[in-house]
């Protein structure tokens, strides 16, 4: 299935903004953040077609994922 | 602080600390150990100053009777990273109730000062009555104790912020300084006057690179008092840092919302500037005066852009491995690095940035710069400037001072000097007072008389809840857009059990990026209190004490006649909904009475027995 990967801040930084990746159906969030090997320390939001999701939340066929950053002080 | 017991919750009484009360009238000095009386006590900041401020009944901000509590916490100048707050406090020219009272407030900042101030010897000052001439302080650490002294101050009067500092810095070069800039010596006009704390890289550098005890106008009331600045001179006295707590500062930097903060080359996200990057994609930061507009003219100040045309520096505070902030400098023709600008903080660069209409990173600098100079606090005055801003694109006819229009770089410019050096009083009161004068006040964006920080309300029904400034005082700031959390239950939660703790910091001494996601009352702070100190607390009790300064905050906020309808957003957020905002509604008049239900029926029980 493809899977929409759009990613924000320093998540861009030796990676990509959008790109389209392929993936096995069945395959979670976590996976995807684990290929990218975004750090767990950084990590703060992700969404599914613009909800909220869970790295548990198992993605679809077309679905755009959005990795952010963790929101955290200002 | 004299320590005579290791349990401080149950034995506070035998830990005492010093304090110098000065009656700026006569001169006359009353100093004493005073044994605390509670936890707040020993924990310090606010928690003990509300304590004070809540045994006195004061009607107006700006009269002889009203104090100004300078204090530390417990780990200022500790081993703890981070222990480097001093706290003002005092009740507020800015915030206040529409019963005309003034409301008890106080404002945080870092810099070497409040180290210094204790290390002196002193743990608070106390500031009554005003001075007939402007003064200085000179707090000094002798043989036989602390030495406070007054001296004449009108070689400084007219000066920076920073200015004021490098004047005295020549004359006591081992000391750390806490400065009005104009603003606050027009206090008559400008409510939002600020107070500058020196820091390390100012004095070696000479670039202007202060902190601030920004909200809540105490500089204004340091100004009435006729102080321009304190001096704490003494040896630096640096607590050796035991391998216990070298290992939480560990935990400080690779966890919670500090790692976040790191600068990118370190791994992190590249400090407090970097939550652009993450309310954009929800259009949610704050453009012009509130209202994102659903397009990319935020990006602009994306730091992958700013640095096509100027150079950035991480930088951190004296000993801080947290590195929060970045310094951005003019790039000159052959690449290197030019004049420093300003200071680039998420909160400035965005209320005198994007929020104002102003998209390019140099102006918005030179703005902050501006606001750094004169004292004045960049939040009040940036939320100020926007209402205006909006209110002449309304009235286009008719409009407001010079007629400045969102992205009008020189002519908000102008607005900033005039109200900085105490010519605008119409800005300088901020907008809370403005918006009543020209009657529109439903996008006048302030909650209870304090302009808000730049996250939307529609994002932050805590705002409401705050008791001295929207993201300082309760830490719900982000939770919807990192969590996504839209039910009544779990945000009453975050508002009553979770996010109020943030304020825990203002007790103790520690910056909140020590540990922005747990606050205080953790294993962390108990074992800096037992290597430090010798003291044995439970975390509960922390969460408690924190807890009671807290309600005691809001219980005032009653005294000084605010009611419950107060506690609300501008009428703008839900009469004209967002539609570019790509979040789900929780600011819809349902969500929110709901939530106020809910919310005072858990602080109402509390509140009843606190005054």
């Amino acid at each position: 299935m493809n899977i929409t990967v759009s990613l924000h801040g320093v998540f861009r930084i030796d990676r990509f903004k959008l790109k389209i990746l392929e993936y096995p159906e069945g395959c979670c969030v976590q996976k995807v953040i684990d290929d990218l090997q975004i750090p767990a320390t950084l990590l703060g939001t992700t969404l599914i077609n613009k909800v909220h999701a869970k790295s548990s939340d198992i993605l679809h066929d077309g679905d755009t994922l959005m990795i952010l950053p963790l929101l955290e002080g200002g | 602080m004299k320590i005579e017991t290791t349990d401080p919750v149950n034995h506070p009484e035998l830990i005492s600390y010093r304090r110098c009360t000065i009656n700026l009238k006569t001169g006359k000095q009353q100093w004493k150990d005073v044994p605390c009386r509670n936890l707040e006590d020993v924990l310090g900041g606010f928690g003990r100053s509300f304590q004070m401020l809540a045994e006195r009944e004061i009607k107006a901000a700006y009269c002889p009777e009203n104090p100004l509590i300078i204090n530390t916490g417990l780990l200022t100048g500790s081993s703890a990273m981070t222990g480097l707050r001093t706290y003002f406090s005092s009740y507020s020219p800015i915030k206040g109730s529409k019963a005309g009272l003034p409301a008890a407030m106080w404002s945080a900042g870092s810099g070497k000062f409040g180290a210094k101030f204790k290390w002196a010897g002193l743990d608070e000052l106390i500031l009554e009555n005003c001075a007939d001439t402007p003064q200085y302080i000179v707090i000094r650490e002798t043989g036989s104790g602390p030495h406070i002294e007054l001296k004449p101050a009108e070689h400084l009067l007219g000066l920076s912020t920073h200015d004021k500092i490098m004047t005295l810095h020549k004359e006591y070069p081992d000391a750390h300084f806490a400065a009005i800039g104009q603003a606050g010596e027009n206090w008559q006009n400008v409510y939002m006057g600020s107070v500058a704390l020196s820091t390390v890289n100012q004095l070696k550098s000479g670039d202007d690179k202060l902190r601030f005890a920004g909200r809540g106008g105490m500089g204004s009331i340091m100004g009435y008092k006729n102080i321009v600045a304190l001096v704490a001179q003494s040896t630096d006295k640096h607590t050796p840092i035991t391998p216990e707590v070298k290992a939480v500062h560990t935990q400080v930097i690779k966890g919670g919302g500090a790692a976040r903060l790191q600068p990118i080359k370190r791994g992190g996200g590249g400090g407090t500037w970097a939550a652009y990057d993450v309310m954009q994609p929800f259009h949610a930061v704050p453009v012009n005066n509130y209202r994102p507009q659903g397009n990319d003219l935020p990006e602009k100040l994306f730091r992958e852009n700013v640095e096509k045309e100027y150079d950035i520096e991480s930088a951190a505070c004296h000993r801080c491995g947290i590195t929060c902030h970045n310094y951005i400098y003019d790039r000159k023709d052959d690449g290197s690095r030019g004049d420093f600008i300003a200071k680039f903080d998420y909160e400035p660069l965005n209320l005198l940035g994007t929020n104002i209409g102003i998209h390019d990173a140099g102006q918005a600098g030179r703005l902050i710069h501006l606001c750094d100079n004169y004292g004045v606090d960049a939040i009040s005055m940036g939320v100020t400037i926007s209402y205006t801003l909006s209110y002449n694109e309304r009235h286009p006819e008719k409009p407001l001072f010079n007629g400045a229009v969102f992205g009008d770089y020189d002519k908000i410019r102008e607005l900033i000097i005039q109200a900085g050096e105490g010519k605008l009083l119409d800005i300088g009161q901020g907008s809370m007072r403005l918006s009543e004068q020209t009657g529109e006040t439903g996008y006048a964006y302030h909650i209870k008389g304090l302009e808000i920080a730049a996250y939307l309300p529609e994002t932050n029904p805590g705002y409401c809840w705050a008791i001295a400034g929207g993201h300082m005082s309760m830490g719900s700031y982000g939770t919807l857009i990192r969590e996504g959390l839209s039910d009544v239950d779990s945000w009453v939660k975050v508002i009553t059990e979770d996010k109020l703790h943030i304020v825990g910091f203002d007790l103790i001494g520690l910056c909140k990026f020590f540990d922005i996601t747990q606050g205080i009352g953790t294993d962390k702070i108990t074992t800096i209190l037992k290597s430090d100190f010798n003291l044995d607390i439970d975390p509960l009790k922390i969460k408690e004490a924190v807890r009671r300064s807290f309600l005691l905050g809001m219980a005032l906020e009653f005294r000084q006649g605010y009611t419950k309808s107060d506690f609300s957003f501008p009428a703008e957020v839900a009469n004209e909904p967002n539609p570019n905002i790509e979040l789900p509604n929780i600011s819809n008049p349902n969500f929110m009475n709901e939530l106020a239900e809910k919310v005072w029926a858990v602080f109402d029980k509390e509140l009843a027995d606190m005054i």
